[in-house]
């Protein structure tokens, strides 16, 4: 055993071997270090287990079917109606967690199909093809469990994000999204990530995760195999590629999950142990939820850069309630805290009972890259491009004086505001008329109330959707305190439509 | 028990009612929720379930709309706690527990009246379910 200030990997497989192992979770570690300090933390512990249990929607498996007879080039083929896709030769395929089924949208897809397989059970498949003098077969039906394959891998893109934001919703409507549901007005606050038990946030540096690492993936052993896509370690936003033989997995540690009007997924478990080489990884390993912050993001406004309420801890979220401009939100947790808990203590049991051995990255993962947007060669327009300075009154006006407006400014839409310029509701020209018709005198009798709006950022598209669905022809453009900051008018959409080939 | 749904209109609800039912049945009523003015309103409320019949048909000779609403189910073997229904619960009868279970208290549950948590739960582990024995057959629709 080493008695300088490092161990290597190999000292520490010796000790697992021999059942000498000091092997602690990443819970556990934490309680030590602050109860025994760093120094005592490194000479005696040898191993943290860290674990995470998240809807990691970049997750698929790769599939062989073996050939059939006669043989098929399969050109399009559905598992359980999930479309999965034919991503080489004849007969491998890849099952995309994130595919729904024809059948069942939104409530089954390809995590489904990959949670079914692990437990075992019977999925059907169905396959076409045009047909070829080597592989002349056009169509197959059949049905088949994990044994009947040859190879079922576990081929996940990205997993395992280092932390992720805290989604809140801003607007008036309740919004689905692959954060879950948000109510509106900030009513819920929702988080994913395990936190201080993250397995890359006990090693921000990735000292010891990187390619060739041995993991914990969905109840078996599985390997990092280099960065994850979307891999941001500047800003803490790390993420890895990982792959395992399904095979041998768990459906408690993969499980398909279904975010309404979103779409399908799968959780995924993922752990990795740690080896505390040095001190250094011994005070990385300490890290707490405190310590670990993120930003506070409103879905509502369907952009790139979504507009931010500030930061906020894991410690804060764990506890259930955060504060968003100074207001009191409940959080709720997307991952599951508890199975992260289990992935971490499953780990720590496997090496402690000397079958799992860790190993030394053969590359170390980039902890300099960025995550660059999408470079587009054509912009598409935003509410704020067409909008236009809205023609407003207020509710103490006469019917008449508003007449009077519509005509002089050749408008059909008066906002009604009040003394602060906030929204309080709308007059159409055709309100007016029937006003007229009916005699009636008050501004309150036919002003509607119930105004739906757009906002500046949003995309004209979602917009112009909008002013369809509910069957108007202009949206009051408001800010986040209701004021009216202009309108925009079916006339604006088509006149852009007209002068731009498509969105 | 057996929860009921009262709604009352702006006539009805001057008028005592569910006082009068209470002692003229002698029946305990347990108020879950209560959202009244004086424009009508809706109490969700628990009677036990032998008293159902009569307090339901009573109710309905009066004018008040009643109506049974479902119950919330959760499927312990499918909820892999992740708590996405926890912050949604408006009356708490969804908490997250110090090792981060979630635990359910179906006596707190608003049922089919709320459901705000159904359509946000990613296992599709909770479902809305009949009262045992319920007249659902004779629910008026809202």
């Amino acid at each position: 055993m080493s008695k300088g200030k490092t161990r290597t990997v190999e000292e520490i497989n010796e000790k697992i071997l021999k059942g000498d192992a000091q092997v602690l979770t990443a819970e556990e570690m934490k309680k030590l270090v602050e109860s025994s300090g760093v120094e005592v933390a490194f000479k005696e512990v040898d191993v943290v287990t860290t674990g995470t249990f998240g809807a990691m929607c970049s997750s698929g498996a790769v599939i062989n079917l073996g050939h059939s007879d006669p043989p098929i080039k399969i050109d399009k083929a559905w598992m359980n109606d999930v479309e999965v896709c034919h991503p080489g030769a004849a007969v491998d395929l890849f099952v995309g967690a994130t595919n729904m089924s024809e059948k069942q949208p939104f409530e089954y897809g390809g995590g489904h199909v990959i949670q079914d397989l692990v437990a075992g059970e019977e999925v059907e498949l169905r396959a076409t093809a045009y047909g070829t003098d080597c592989y002349p077969r056009t169509s197959v039906k059949t049905t088949l469990t994990k044994d009947d394959l040859n190879q079922f891998y576990l081929l996940n893109f990205r997993n395992c994000y280092q932390r992720y934001n805290c989604a809140v919703n801003s607007s008036d409507e309740t919004i689905y999204t692959y954060m879950s549901k948000l109510l509106p007005r900030f009513r819920n606050a929702t988080f994913s990530g395990a936190g201080e038990l993250n397995p890359l946030m006990n090693d921000p540096d990735y000292e010891t995760i990187g390619m060739g690492t041995r993991i914990f993936l969905g109840g078996a052993q599985g390997y990092v195999i280099g960065e994850g896509t979307q891999h941001s370690p500047k800003n803490l936003n790390g993420t890895l590629m990982v792959k395992g033989d399904a095979k041998k997995m768990s459906p408690d540690f993969l499980q398909g999950a279904s975010f309404t009007r979103y779409g399908t997924t799968l959780y995924v478990g993922l752990g990795i142990p740690i080896p505390i080489l040095n001190e250094g990884l011994a005070k990385k390993t300490a890290i707490r939820d405190s310590e670990i912050l993120t930003d506070i993001v409103d879905y509502s406004v369907p952009r790139r850069d979504r507009p931010k309420f500030g930061q906020v801890s894991y410690k804060e979220l764990k506890s259930g309630s955060i504060i968003v401009n100074g207001k009191k939100v409940r959080a709720s947790s997307l991952s599951s805290l508890k199975m992260a808990k289990k992935v971490s203590s499953t780990l720590k049991s496997w090496i402690a009972e000397g079958s799992f051995l860790l190993t030394s990255p053969i590359e170390r993962l980039p902890n300099d890259s960025i995550f660059k947007p999408m470079r587009q060669t054509e912009e598409i327009p935003f509410v704020v491009s067409v909008m236009h300075p809205a023609i407003t009154c207020t509710e103490d006006e006469e019917i008449r004086a508003i007449a009077e407006r519509i005509v002089t400014k050749s408008v059909n839409h008066i906002v009604v505001v009040d003394e602060a310029c906030k929204l309080r509701g709308i007059v159409t020209s055709w309100d007016i008329t029937r006003a007229m018709a009916e005699g009636k005198k008050a501004l309150a009798d036919i002003e509607s109330r119930n105004v739906i709006t757009a906002k500046p950022d949003e995309p004209l598209e979602i917009a112009s959707k909008r002013m369809a669905q509910h069957n108007i022809s202009a949206l009051p453009v408001i800010d986040i305190e209701r004021k009216v900051l202009g309108i925009i008018t079916s006339e604006d959409v088509s006149k852009l439509l007209g002068r731009q080939k498509a969105w | 028990m057996v929860r009921i749904l009262l709604r009352f209109s702006e006539e009805q609800v001057s008028q005592p009612i569910a006082s009068q039912i209470i002692i003229e049945y002698k029946v305990p009523m347990v108020i879950l929720s209560s959202h009244v003015n004086s424009k009508g309103g809706e109490i969700l409320a628990e009677i036990p379930d032998e008293a159902q019949e009569k307090v339901v048909k009573a109710f309905r000779e009066k004018g008040v709309s009643v109506t049974v609403p479902k119950l919330i189910e959760v499927d312990s073997e499918k909820c892999f706690s992740c708590g996405s229904c926890v912050a949604l619960c408006p009356v708490e009868a969804i908490k997250m527990e110090k090792d981060f279970s979630v635990k359910f208290e179906k006596e707190k549950c608003l049922g089919s009246t709320c459901s705000i948590c159904v359509d946000a739960c990613p296992a599709r582990a909770i479902k809305s379910i009949k009262q045992n024995g319920s007249p659902n057959s004779k629910e008026r629709k809202s």
